[in-house]
């Protein structure tokens, strides 16, 4: 009702300056960010020479068809295999980030714990270890107890996210009110109950956006799973990626673009799945009533 | 907690030795770890070869590309577990895997079973791939290459005829001064080139390929830094490069260094092995106009040097076992050894391995005599006549684990220096900071 | 009342939290616990992170000692600090910007998703991609950046812009601001969304205009979301690894060698000096540790303070509506 008040109203030069400085910001912007994705279209359209000699070109080249040949021909490369291995770490993984974040943010909001705060600060706490160490002593662990080519090393470790739970937590201070799992628990629905069925869909725009950065993180993920996968059965998209690399000597620049490309695509329809969350304001259900 | 926690390793064991228990049969499993599926190309050939194998042998063949230093990462580990059979190793860091901390995870050819001094005197072998493979500790060879990468000066025969009056080999080859071990004639002919408008290098990188292997001394002598005045003449050497403008200023594998080999180039040539020429050189020459194929002729360098390679050993797991023994035997002598026309390097040297019939010069000297080099791009020259020798004059002595971390810290401070960045003390401290904060030995600020 | 409720409840706490704490301690606390006790060990070469010993009691804390020492971990510290600040600052200004734009309810902006959508897409193409990319761009003497600068006569002489300090740190603090102002902006927007509808509506019916209920109503309320920013920023910030790495492997000069590299190069680039690498980390994680809590005690100084307010404003709000 609110909107409709303003809408009729007109605008003063002024505004319709700001407006137009909005625009052109909001395209600058816009054109810097799909400048990379350009590149890697007209590259996977392009032959190895030319890129070398190119790299950056705003024309398409004839090699496409080249392109997928190398890549057809290349044993490591399996389009099928990667793109399905990629996919069931990436969607197991962040299916469970998000749930478990979202269960242990509640555990830290609705309750009142003796621990709690201590919790919270581990939480925190942990978030800050770099990761460059400690990744080698989570791969040798993986080795000593044979965990390797496996795609669970990669997925259940997921279910701890301190950084997601750290957001679960900041978002839902302000946006879950107590109120509503009161009347719940008034009504004498179970805990358990309460939070898969009214908390879950308050949360429904964090758990987008975590949703979204947490499959990108794990899709393009390369360093642990490719020590960890040796089995070509077991290759995700960026491992199968990195290896058309090959040696020094001798480098297919148009079949990696056209398999870099072929990595992004999912993420893409991901992405723009889940992005009416972003771009709608989704109506924050409990509050609403 | 610590119940919780047994439990839930346990289920991890569990599950763990579900996923491993998968492949059981009667074959015997040779692992195969490499950086590249070079090694399992060949592989499938020599299955291809020999029927009876495979039907005995099954080949795990693990490929890790390594960047940010994976595949050397999961090879450490994988060898700490006695896992791989047969690993591949790059020139850039097989030292490591031959003669450094890891060389004692290498079973010797010997232990295989390899009659190794008589294969290679057989065969030839470039001495300095023999250097580089022998560990120190014993003495007793662990790794061999299959390729040769003994370098050579590779030059235009159209500004050589334009400059020199002639495009002959054996002239040029004196005019850079082949054989003198210094840079005295390489500048004199830089400012010939020069008064005619021409460049003698791409840049200040190709240069350095040439001096990284040919310095007397090492660079970590004791534990402790040592700038060979060999090397440290190179900072000198890029400046008066760069001063005089007698380079592009170009960085290898970016666009400028790839435009300096087409026909419209101003720049003379470019210091490189065999493959360059066939993967690097010839690709991008350019096409229709533009193109400088067949423009090109090859001449011995003034200080011999050798650049890449792929090195094959054993794990000391495989010596270890009679079955695996015999069939890592039978593969690493056919790739490293064997001289006939169906072992692996006479079919490499001719082209035979791949598709495009790139020929590339192979480790036995034997070989490649009785190969043939003449390729298009060269206008018919035997290429093999100069990197034969070649092979005889790349040194692989002195060198040291840590050396390809090393020359990259000394080429990014060279560059500095040269580019008049920084003066030369400074370039010198930058080098020894970057060194102290990657690799445990002493340096003196 | 208060007192009650968690008699009674305290145990779901305690219940939903196990499925972290089971799954974290076996996967990363042990691992990481592994790791920092490296730090007081002389754990070095191939098998240093199987075959150690405790260093000796008057050496115990020799790695550390070491560290300091090591003229490369300053530098590489400094160097951190500022590819941080560089890029965080226009980072968040832009991103708190582009939010007010995104959410603003008068002043809607038409095809406002798609910019949304278009503006964290840096961030779905892997850093190895984006760095080598920015490489080829700044590539010298011939690369399209220099040609296009030549070309509009800004400058005669290609730059070799990796080669010098300024201009190489320039373009990774670029890289990083560029690859992640979309994702800031989409954890503000997500905040903003967060945040009770009522609020704005009250406001807006008193009147209030656009800047005042983005000053008063969103970024009160955006506090938990902003301290949420502020802290992981810095811990990635901190971490920098990849687009450094990648784009330029810490040169020239050593100028952009963070530490994440120089723990990764003390690690693994050639003498495996583990114990030093650990002892670096834990020397990080208590840098990062003090950090963050001085910018939570700055955030939650006044965050019950706009806790209380949203709770009145939204009181207010409700009897208005209703």
């Amino acid at each position: 009702m609110a909107k409709k008040l303003h809408t009729g109203i007109q605008r003063t030069p002024a505004q319709k300056v700001f407006r137009v400085i909005q625009y052109i910001v909001c395209i600058f912007l816009a054109i810097l960010s799909l400048f990379p994705f350009v590149i890697m279209l007209v590259n996977a359209t392009r032959s190895t020479i030319q890129i070398q000699n190119h790299p950056i070109s705003f024309v398409f080249g004839s090699s496409l068809m080249n392109n997928i040949r190398i890549l057809n021909r290349t044993e490591m490369f399996s389009a099928v295999t990667g793109l399905k291995n990629s996919f069931i770490i990436s969607a197991c993984a962040t299916a469970l980030t998000v749930y478990f974040s979202t269960l242990t943010a509640y555990a830290l909001v609705a309750y009142e714990w003796k621990l709690k705060g201590p919790f919270f600060a581990f939480i925190l706490g942990v978030m800050m270890i770099p990761a460059t160490v400690t990744s080698i002593g989570f791969y040798q662990f993986m080795y000593r107890i044979h965990w390797t080519n496996s795609l669970l090393p990669l997925i259940i470790p997921a279910v701890a996210a301190p950084g997601t739970v750290f957001f679960m937590r900041q978002f839902m201070v302000p946006a879950l009110p107590m109120e509503i799992v009161q009347s719940a628990r008034v009504d004498g629905a179970a805990e358990f109950r309460t939070f898969n069925q009214i908390v879950l869909p308050i949360m429904k725009p964090a758990m987008a956006t975590q949703a979204i950065f947490c499959f990108v993180g794990n899709w393009n993920n390369l360093f642990i799973p490719s020590i960890l996968l040796t089995n070509r059965d077991k290759y995700t998209m960026p491992i199968m990626v990195s290896l058309l690399n090959g040696d020094v000597y001798k480098t297919e620049y148009g079949a990696i673009y056209l398999g870099i490309l072929l990595t992004v695509l999912p993420i893409f329809v991901i992405y723009f799945a889940l992005s009416k969350y972003i771009i709608a304001g989704v109506a924050l259900g409990g509050v609403k009533e | 907690m610590k119940k919780i926690l047994a439990l839930a390793l346990a289920v991890v064991m569990v599950f763990g030795m579900m996923a491993v228990s998968a492949a059981a049969e009667d074959k015997t499993t040779i692992n195969l770890w490499s950086f590249t599926d070079e090694l399992q190309g060949m592989m499938n050939k020599y299955l291809e070869l020999n029927p009876e194998l495979a039907e005995k042998f099954e080949i795990n063949s693990v490929v890790i590309n390594n960047d940010g230093s994976a595949y050397v990462n999961a090879l450490d580990s994988a060898l700490m577990n006695g896992e791989p059979d047969i690993y591949g190793a790059e020139a850039d860091y097989v030292f490591k895997y031959s003669q450094g901390v890891a060389s004692e995870f290498a079973a010797t050819y010997e232990e295989l079973g390899i009659d190794v001094e008589a294969g290679i005197a057989a065969a030839e072998i470039a001495p300095y791939t023999i250097d580089i493979g022998t560990r120190p500790a014993d003495g007793k060879v662990v790794a061999l290459a299959y390729q040769s990468t003994g370098g050579a000066f590779i030059y235009r025969r159209s500004i050589a005829k334009d400059v020199f009056g002639t495009d002959d080999p054996a002239v040029i080859g004196e005019k850079i001064g082949a054989g003198s071990g210094n840079w005295d004639a390489f500048f004199a002919a830089a400012e010939e080139l020069k008064a005619k408008g021409y460049k003698m290098v791409s840049g200040t990188g190709d240069v350095w390929n040439v001096i990284k292997t040919a310095a007397p001394t090492g660079w970590v002598v004791d534990d402790a830094l040592n700038i060979d005045p060999m090397r440290e003449e190179y900072l000198d050497l890029a400046k008066k490069l760069k001063d005089n403008d007698y380079m592009n200023d170009a960085t290898q594998w970016q666009e400028a260094w790839f435009a300096d080999m087409k026909a419209e180039s101003k720049v003379f040539g470019f210091y490189g092995p065999a493959w360059l020429i066939n993967y690097t050189l010839g690709p991008n020459c350019g096409e229709g106009e533009s193109s400088s194929n067949g423009d090109w002729a090859v001449c011995a360098p003034n200080i011999g040097f050798y650049w890449g390679g792929t090195y094959l050993l054993a794990g000391k797991g495989a010596a270890a076992d009679p079955v695996k023994a015999e069939f890592v035997k039978g593969f690493i002598e056919w790739v490293t050894l064997d001289t006939s026309d169906t072992g692996l390097q006479y079919m490499w040297a001719n082209g035979l391995m791949n598709e495009n019939g790139t020929k590339d010069t192979v480790a036995s000297n034997v070989v490649l005599a009785k190969s043939n080099g003449e390729v298009e791009f060269l206008d018919g020259q035997n290429m093999f006549e100069y990197f034969i020798p070649a092979n005889e004059y790349a040194k692989a002595t002195n060198m040291t684990q840590y050396d390809s971390i090393i020359n990259d810290a000394w080429g990014a401070a060279v560059g500095q220096y040269a580019a008049g960045e920084v003066d030369r003390d400074t370039a010198i401290q930058n080098f020894k900071m970057d060194l102290s904060g990657k690799l445990d030995i002493e340096i003196d600020f | 009342m208060k007192k009650n409720k968690s008699f009674s409840y305290a145990k779901y706490g305690y219940l939903f939290s196990i499925p972290f704490v089971v799954v974290y301690a076996i996967f990363s606390l042990y691992p990481t616990l592994n790791t920092a006790i490296l730090g007081f060990t002389d754990a070095k070469g191939m098998t240093g992170l199987t075959q150690w010993n405790f260093l000796p009691k008057e050496k115990f804390f020799n790695n550390f000692i070491q560290l300091f020492k090591n003229p490369m971990f300053m530098m590489s510290f400094k160097n951190t600090l500022i590819l941080w600040v560089v890029n965080f600052i226009p980072q968040i200004l832009l991103a708190l910007l582009l939010t007010a734009w995104f959410t603003s309810r008068r002043n809607e902006l038409r095809a406002q998703g798609l910019f949304k959508v278009i503006f964290y897409m840096p961030n779905i193409i892997t850093a190895a991609s984006i760095a080598i990319l920015f490489n080829k761009l700044f590539a010298y003497p011939v690369g399209p950046v220099n040609s296009l600068l030549q070309n509009l006569h800004i400058i005669d002489e290609p730059i070799n812009f990796v080669n010098k300090v300024g201009t190489t740190r320039g373009i990774i603090s670029f890289i990083q601001f560029w690859m992640w102002y979309g994702y800031t902006m989409i954890i503000l927007i997500s905040g903003v969304l967060g945040i009770n509808p009522d609020l704005y509506e009250a406001a807006e019916l008193d009147g209030a205009s656009n800047s005042q209920m983005f000053w008063k109503i969103t970024i009160p309320n955006l506090k938990t979301i902003l301290l949420y920013t502020m802290i992981t920023s810095m811990i990635g910030g901190l971490n920098m690894y990849d687009i450094p790495q990648l784009f330029n492997k810490g040169n020239p000069a050593n100028s952009t060698l963070t530490t994440n590299m120089y723990i990764y190069n003390q690690a693994f680039s050639g003498s495996y000096m583990y114990a030093r690498a650990a002892a670096a980390s834990m020397v990080m994680f208590i840098i990062i540790a003090i950090a963050s809590v001085l910018v939570f005690l700055a955030f939650n100084d006044d965050e019950g303070k706009a806790k209380r307010e949203a709770k009145r404003a939204a009181r207010l709000a409700r009897k208005e509506v209703g």
